[in-house]
């Protein structure tokens, strides 16, 4: 099978390069069982070394080859041809600045993240075997599918709030922030309630859910950002979080 | 501003589902509420400050440049109405999310639902209207009077650039829009809750609203002589004499001035109840509208403090302004005097028609 790429390259250091452009590949011997990332892959081998992109574990759990396939985000090593078709567009994604081809800077992406302090604060003393915290099974299932999140920005440059305004703390930090604020555990449940509530929090969701189907780990996305919305609202934590079961 | 560009380029690129085009259209829709609110609440207000100008004012919603944005602006209130619910709805029971695109169609489907009868009755008003020969105000006329409109809302932009920029001078640089205490934006909260209440209360307000004013009656019947008055009771018949009586519930001389008189004159036990009626739909419209603006503004101008300063002073203007007219429009009362001088001049505006 042949398939076609067209990519949307960039090189700042490059004269004649410096203005993002879009470039065609064609590629022979294709399956439909090759995942997107194995044929950029071969790109950058087999015909253009200079092509630049994100790629660490191959397998969807590092989460760093967030590009916007045919449209939408996606991890190129999750989507197989099967998936796109045989004439695929590739893109950085949207509302970081791109560095080179593909790569972008994830640095605002971070300061996000760390912005809901992804950290769990508790100062009660240790347990008596000085190991775990325990929580109920129901206390943990709230929050199991939060801590899903890889990280790879697939939601937040999704989002057109986002698009908009690169101070929007984005989906992916309010997801981050799901996981500790229905944290029984945790015991700054105010403070991060507060640290969403700012301007540039929750309410610059405007439900528009392009970052659910976005995530790569089937989280739902703007569910959460929801069950944060109405924490805030009602000040308190409790018989908020809804547990649905998605089977793909 | 290039901020926006990049928002609505990418938005076409994007291969979002339908609740990216959902919340596309709830913007557009809603801006469209908005603008003609600003025309509707001014110009309103002249029945009572300048009863000539709204009688003029009213000849060019009869206009079809009017007619087409009539319908326009029907649409827009419903499917905003509508979607508004879903989004409402949605924040609630985030857990439902699996449905809203379900919704986002049912939306449509529930907007072309009721706007093809809203449309037909309508219609029958556009077609009755043009039965007979009629002198249209041309369209040059049409587009040079809403001409102090424009200027005005021009003037208001400027006026909160200027604003913005003397709070820039005087407070310096800013840290954005984080408080200190990082606690939250009670203001912000405050709103988002508003929104939602207040768009529920809207929605049986401002569909009697329409039905009154669009379907019952148009905006044709509104100088129609010897036409009832919607939402009044009759009493007698109307006057053929070229003499008026507010109070009768008929149009005797077909003057928009007296359409609205007798409108704000009907009262059960003692309360106006259609200025209490149009008092609410003004104050929860205006608020809304103005705070959806607002954060239609500052999603696009966040990085630019001028700008976003000038966004919030914007809105907050327009609301203080269509408040001011309106409420005292609304609170004040039409003179006998004022439909005389209306029906002269709405007989040299026919004239200049012919």
């Amino acid at each position: 099978m042949e398939v076609t790429f067209r990519i949307k390259r960039y090189n700042p250091e490059m004269p004649g390069r410096d203005k993002p452009y879009w470039q065609e590949f064609t590629l022979t011997d294709v399956a439909e069982k090759d995942r997107v990332l194995e044929l950029l892959h071969r790109i950058k081998w087999e015909q253009d070394g200079t092509l630049a992109m994100r790629r660490s574990c191959s397998h969807g759990i590092c989460g760093s080859d967030a590009v916007r396939i045919n449209g939408v985000n996606a991890l190129a090593c999750k989507l197989l041809v099967r998936d796109v078709g045989t004439k695929i567009q590739v893109e950085p994604i949207l509302g970081l600045p791109v560095l080179k081809d593909l790569v972008v800077d994830m640095e605002p992406f971070f300061e996000h993240y760390r912005s809901i302090m992804p950290y769990m604060v508790n100062n009660d003393p240790l347990p008596a075997d000085k190991r775990e915290r325990l929580q109920s099974q129901a206390d943990k299932d709230q929050i199991t599918e939060t801590t899903n999140c890889i990280l790879c920005a697939c939601c937040t440059t999704s989002c057109p709030s986002f698009w908009a305004n690169g101070k929007y703390v984005g989906p992916a930090a309010i997801v981050q922030a799901h996981r500790f604020i229905f944290d029984t555990r945790d015991q700054i449940t105010r403070e991060r309630l507060g640290e969403l509530a700012e301007p540039n929090g929750v309410w610059r969701c405007r439900t528009i859910y392009n970052c659910t189907p976005a995530c790569p780990r089937g989280i739902q996305v703007t569910k959460a950002i929801g069950e944060v919305k109405l924490a805030i609202r009602k000040g308190a934590t409790k018989n908020i979080v809804k547990v649905i079961e998605i089977h793909e | 501003m290039a901020s926006l560009v990049l928002t609505i380029r990418e938005t076409l690129r994007y291969r979002g589902a339908v609740g990216q085009w959902s919340w596309v259209l709830h913007r557009v829709t809603g801006l469209g509420v908005v603008l003609f609110l600003i025309l509707h609440v001014i110009d309103t207000s002249w029945a009572v400050f300048y009863p000539s100008m709204y009688e003029h004012a009213i000849k060019i919603y009869q206009s079809p440049l009017f007619t087409l944005g009539e319908f326009a602006l029907v649409f827009c209130v419903v499917y905003h109405a509508f979607n508004g619910l879903r989004i409402g709805i949605m924040d609630n029971r985030p857990e439902l999310w699996r449905y809203q695109d379900r919704a986002a169609y049912i939306v449509l489907g529930a907007t072309v639902l009721v706007l093809v009868p809203v449309f037909i009755g309508m219609g029958l008003h556009v077609v009755d209207h043009y039965q007979e020969p009629v002198n249209n105000l041309p369209l040059t006329e049409v587009l040079i009077s809403q001409l102090p409109f424009a200027a005005g809302m021009g003037a208001a932009i400027i006026g909160a650039l200027i604003l913005s920029a003397i709070y820039g001078v005087l407070m310096g640089s800013e840290k954005a829009t984080v408080s200190a205490k990082h606690s939250g934006s009670p203001i912000e909260r405050f709103w988002w809750n508003f929104m939602r209440i207040s768009g529920l209360l809207i929605i049986p307000l401002v569909f009697g609203h329409l039905a009154m004013m669009h379907i019952i009656q148009g905006v044709f019947d509104i100088t129609a002589a010897g036409y009832p008055v919607v939402g009044v009771p009759q009493v007698g018949q109307a006057l053929t004499d070229g003499s008026v009586v507010i109070g009768n519930g008929w149009n005797d001389a077909g003057s928009a001035v007296e359409f609205v008189a007798e409108r704000w004159t009907y009262a059960i036990a003692g309360v106006a109840i259609w200025r209490v009626y149009d008092i609410a739909l003004l104050i929860l419209v205006t608020l809304h509208g103005f705070n959806g603006l607002r954060y239609v503004l500052t999603d696009y101008t966040m990085d630019k403090p001028l700008l976003r300063r000038a966004s919030v002073i914007v809105c907050f203007i327009g609301a203080l302004v269509l408040l001011g007219v309106g409420g005292g429009a609304l609170l004040g009362s039409i003179e006998p005097t004022a439909i005389e001088q209306a029906k002269h001049a709405m007989r040299a505006v026919s004239m200049a028609g012919q």
